[in-house]
């Protein structure tokens, strides 16, 4: 895609956390970004044109989420766990990269011949959340930010959450028995050492797009 | 909380796996182990216990360690080891050793809620340990046997699910074959010989999935410190904190170091266009992963044309393992994606040595394959993915240092001639003489055979230089013992069949000692790491290591002086700081954190680092103190055992004589020199030897001897040990 002034759209202008919200999860491909957007995302017109990155609107900022900069180090799990769960834990993680390290359900990994392709999942906070909508319990509720947490009061345990998800984000951490998600802390990203993970602050977004 | 065990730091459970009556069972690490810490302390304390010192290596009755410690995967940066601790089946004297490998198995074994796992009897059948938390059995493996390592760790992970991790041994190992090694991740290993001790068992390969965790006392403590580390302190690989390309923020530039990222170095085959790897200021979290280029380091910027990106080991924010995509090797019908780091990769030219034309002349082996100079590393690549593929260990590089002088000096043709009539012929040798990457996989294949004129390479230094007649002037046509004559390809530190590990061309007399305190390579890089780690000596290195061990401790690069009280004080603390980084586990090559990336910290770096972040995680206040105490224990543990499989398998009475004699060349190289004189790296012999009783009486052994005291062993809470020594009439 091409770093065109000229081009023109609805994306070229105010952004916005709640615009960004709209596209938070898609692919980018087919959507004209401006010089300086895709300078404070920090990756490339190329990137985005082959739907190698994508974002997920936070509270804090953009996530930007970049495949190619992934050293597989999982300081991204490690602080997650570290900072929500008071432990040191892989398989809790509500960012997950070891599950793409060694060989994956889509066929990458170090185990596979996939040219040294993996990269953290995260969740995807959706609009009609997949495991909100499951659980059986209505657990999972939206936050003043939108956020969607869940209330550990009402959870069970059972997995729906886990099953009804696309990507299998949220896990029952098999000793509490509690379902846990992302709850858009931002420690993932803020610990990643490549910049794999990065997030990037709104008045920043803002700024850019407001620029040709 | 989110964990099971209670316990902070610790998983609290060992495993023992029996393969001979199939019976897994688990016991308790606390009390027992905790003065030994975790890793390499639990091996030795096994072995210690339940292993005597004159068993088979390869016998039902030998054991082997998997150990991992109380800060693996507790989230403190570069805890990914895990220690594999066994006897050894190759180096003089049979005693003590360990494998040691990153990778991400260590997390995963101790995610399953394990602080080691003892492996002991024999399988009548190939099998593989599966480990899935508390569930553990041992499976069938007949349909990897055989097969090579990336196979067998691709099948194993396919067929068990995406969250297991595997290991696994060679045909070398299955083979017996001294000089192989379980290979874990990319090209990820631990040597040592543990190969043909698991495949003396039968055992192909572990398969680990954990989803439990490791409780931490103290969270955020944990996070915090690894913050400050990764911003302040730590800089590339072997901790080299000044970057070798001139960054707008940085004070000072290295000549030549592992941190090589810097604008305009590039991973070009990253999936979506070159990714340049930018500035990373000190204080940054997020570009620390970018410091590393180890691929340029080894190979120059010729490297940047196949690297896709880097990785490494699990929390570690130093990525050492550039991986790469070598398409010229698709020419040769042989895999292009390639990883690996240091010896297995960067010195695979040694396979290669000068060949003789029809005219007698000396003509190079290799050649160009894309570019000017590619050849080190399209071979290096072919070479560590043989190596890894066959399960073969190199022995910090001794295995083709051991090939090239014999080859060079006439050796191995005399002796293939005798040992070995006809197979000459049958070696392709025109393979190596036009540098054709195919002859790794062919030298590679031939050592993991257990048989035939390559294999006996596979023996390791000792054996072999004894079959061969290497090691005596009169039994071999070259007329040189090869431990001992000076030639630029012998590294053996000793004649215990192993080489320096950054000995005295580095890190002078400290160097040499340390090199000498084991039954394998040192693997010991608290020296090495500040001495090339890029800081000016006058400016950076020399202060920062004064303010820390006082006067005179440190030397500049070539251009040594004679011992003293200070130098041995700094020995002492790289020597059993490394039993304390293969116990806790950290890794060796990036702690301890000497010197500072951080100019606001005058470039001091944080000795105290490593028992803060133990405090944090086990709640238990500990200090340098008490680590580098809970570390000597296990150092003098290492030399007891030493000095025991000596007497049992040697009859020595004497390690000063028998193990820890220096090769000549130490002394005799570099004629035109005089010890001490700037411009060389020899040592002085009279000087050796004072260092020695300086060295001795530091670790409170007796001076003749070189043998751990009764009062030095009982202050360690080692009696035991002491009651053997003098059972055996060893002190």
């Amino acid at each position: 895609m091409a770093e065109t002034k000229d081009r023109k759209s609805f994306l070229d202008k105010d952004y916005t956390r709640r615009q960004f919200l709209k596209l938070s999860g898609k692919s980018l491909v087919g959507l004209t970004f401006s010089a300086s957007l895709i300078s404070a995302l920090g990756v490339s017109a190329k990137s985005l044109a082959e739907d190698k990155v994508r974002v997920w609107a936070f509270p804090q900022g953009l996530l930007v989420v970049d495949a190619d900069r992934c050293v597989g180090c999982q300081r991204c799990e490690i602080n997650c766990t570290l900072t929500n769960d008071g432990c040191c834990s892989s398989y809790i993680s509500r960012v997950k990269v070891t599950r793409n390290l060694y060989s994956s359900r889509n066929g990458t990994g170090l185990y596979t011949e996939d040219n040294w392709t993996y990269f953290p999942d995260t969740c995807r906070q959706c609009k009609k959340p997949f495991c909100g909508e499951a659980c059986p319990m209505g657990a999972i509720y939206a936050d003043d930010l939108g956020v969607r947490r869940v209330d550990t009061e009402k959870c069970i345990g059972c997995g729906a959450c886990t099953e009804a998800c696309p990507w299998h984000m949220p896990t029952v951490n098999p000793v509490t028995h509690k379902s846990s998600k992302c709850v858009m802390c931002g420690a993932c990203a803020e610990g990643c050492p490549s910049g794999a993970l990065s997030i990037v602050p709104w008045d920043m977004i803002v700024s850019a797009s407001q620029k040709t | 909380m989110s964990v099971k065990n209670g316990i902070n730091g610790w998983a609290g459970t060992i495993l023992r796996v029996n393969l001979t009556t199939g019976a897994i069972t688990k016991e308790d690490t606390l009390p027992k182990y905790k003065p030994f810490i975790g890793g390499m302390g639990i091996g030795y304390k096994v072995i210690w216990d339940e292993v005597p010192l004159n068993t088979d290596p390869l016998g039902p009755d030998a054991k082997c360690v998997f150990g991992v410690g109380p800060l693996t995967a507790s989230g403190v940066p570069c805890s990914g080891r895990m220690n594999i601790t066994l006897l050894s089946c190759w180096s003089k004297g049979y005693s003590i050793v360990d494998a040691h490998m990153g990778g991400h198995i260590a997390h995963a074994f101790k995610y399953a809620g394990y602080d080691a796992m003892i492996v002991e009897g024999q399988s009548d059948k190939p099998v593989y340990i599966r480990i899935e938390d508390e569930k553990v059995t041992i499976e069938d493996a007949s349909h990897v046997w055989g097969k090579g390592t990336f196979e067998t760790n691709a099948t194993l992970a396919k067929e068990n699910g995406p969250e297991f991790d595997v290991a696994s041994i060679g045909p070398a190992g299955e083979n017996l074959v001294p000089m192989s090694n379980i290979v874990t991740s990319f090209g990820n290993s631990g040597g040592a010989g543990i190969g043909a001790l698991l495949g003396s068992k039968k055992v192909k390969a572990v398969v680990v999935r954990g989803t439990g965790a490791v409780k931490i006392a103290e969270p955020m403590k944990v996070r915090l410190l690894s913050n400050y580390m990764i911003k302040d302190l730590v800089g590339g690989n072997n901790n080299h904190t000044v970057p070798c390309h001139a960054q707008s923020w940085s004070e000072y530039v290295a000549t030549n170091n592992r941190w090589q990222g810097a604008p305009g170095i590039t991973w070009d085959k990253a999936s979506k266009g070159p990714i340049d790897m930018g500035e990373q200021p000190s204080g940054q979290i997020n570009v620390a992963a970018l410091r590393c280029n180890k691929g340029v380091f080894d190979f120059g910027e010729i490297a940047e044309k196949y690297t896709v990106k880097q990785g490494g080991c699990s929390s570690c924010p130093v990525r050492c393992y550039t991986e790469y995509d070598m398409d010229p090797l698709a020419d040769y019908d042989l895999p292009t994606h390639v990883s690996n780091t240091c010896m297995p990769i960067i010195k695979m030219l040694e396979w290669y040595p000068n060949h003789k034309d029809a005219d007698g002349n000396s003509v190079p082996s290799t050649h160009d394959f894309v570019d000017e100079k590619d050849a080190k590393m399209i071979l290096g690549g072919a070479g560590s993915r043989a190596a890894d593929e066959y399960g073969v260990w190199c022995n910090y590089g001794n295995l083709y240092e051991d090939f090239n002088m014999a080859y060079t000096t006439g050796v191995l043709k005399d002796v293939a001639d005798k040992l070995y009539p006809g197979e000459w012929d049958e070696i392709p040798w025109d393979l190596m003489e036009s540098g054709d990457p195919r002859w790794l996989f062919e030298v590679y294949r031939r050592i993991s055979l257990g048989k035939g004129l390559f294999s006996d390479l596979g023996l390791g230094t000792y054996r072999l230089y004894e079959k061969w007649g290497m090691d005596d002037p009169a039994k071999n046509v070259a007329g040189v013992s090869f431990y001992d004559f000076v030639n630029g390809k012998n590294f053996n530190i000793g004649h215990n069949g192993y080489p320096r590990h950054h000995g005295p061309e580095n890190c002078w007399q400290a160097g040499t000692l340390y090199s000498m305190m084991y039954n394998r390579d040192c693997m010991i890089h608290h020296l090495i790491n500040f001495c090339s780690s890029g800081a000016p000596y006058n400016e950076i290195t020399k202060p920062v290591l004064e303010h820390f061990f006082g006067e005179g401790c440190t030397d500049p690069q070539k251009h040594y002086t004679p011992i003293n009280e200070n130098k041995i004080k700094l020995a002492k603390w790289a020597f059993i700081g490394k039993q304390w980084h293969d116990s806790a586990t950290l890794c060796n090559w990036m702690y301890p954190m000497t010197i500072a990336t951080s100019k606001k910290r005058n470039y001091i770096g944080d000795l105290d680092l490593d028992a803060k972040y133990m405090t944090a995680v086990t709640g238990e206040e500990y200090t340098r103190e008490d680590q580098e105490r809970d570390s000597e224990r296990i150092s003098q543990l290492l030399r007891v055992m030493t000095a025991v499989s000596f007497k049992l398998n040697l009859g020595s009475t004497n390690l000063r004589k028998d193990h820890d004699k220096v090769s000549e060349w130490v002394f005799d190289k570099e004629p035109d020199f005089k010890p001490f004189e700037e411009g060389t790296v020899k040592l002085d012999r009279e000087d050796w030897e004072k260092s020695l009783d300086m060295w001795y009486e530091a670790m409170g052994w007796n001076k003749e001897t070189g043998i751990p005291t009764r009062a030095t062993l009982e202050k360690f809470d080692l009696k035991d040990c002491a009651d053997k020594l003098e059972e055996l009439g060893l002190i």
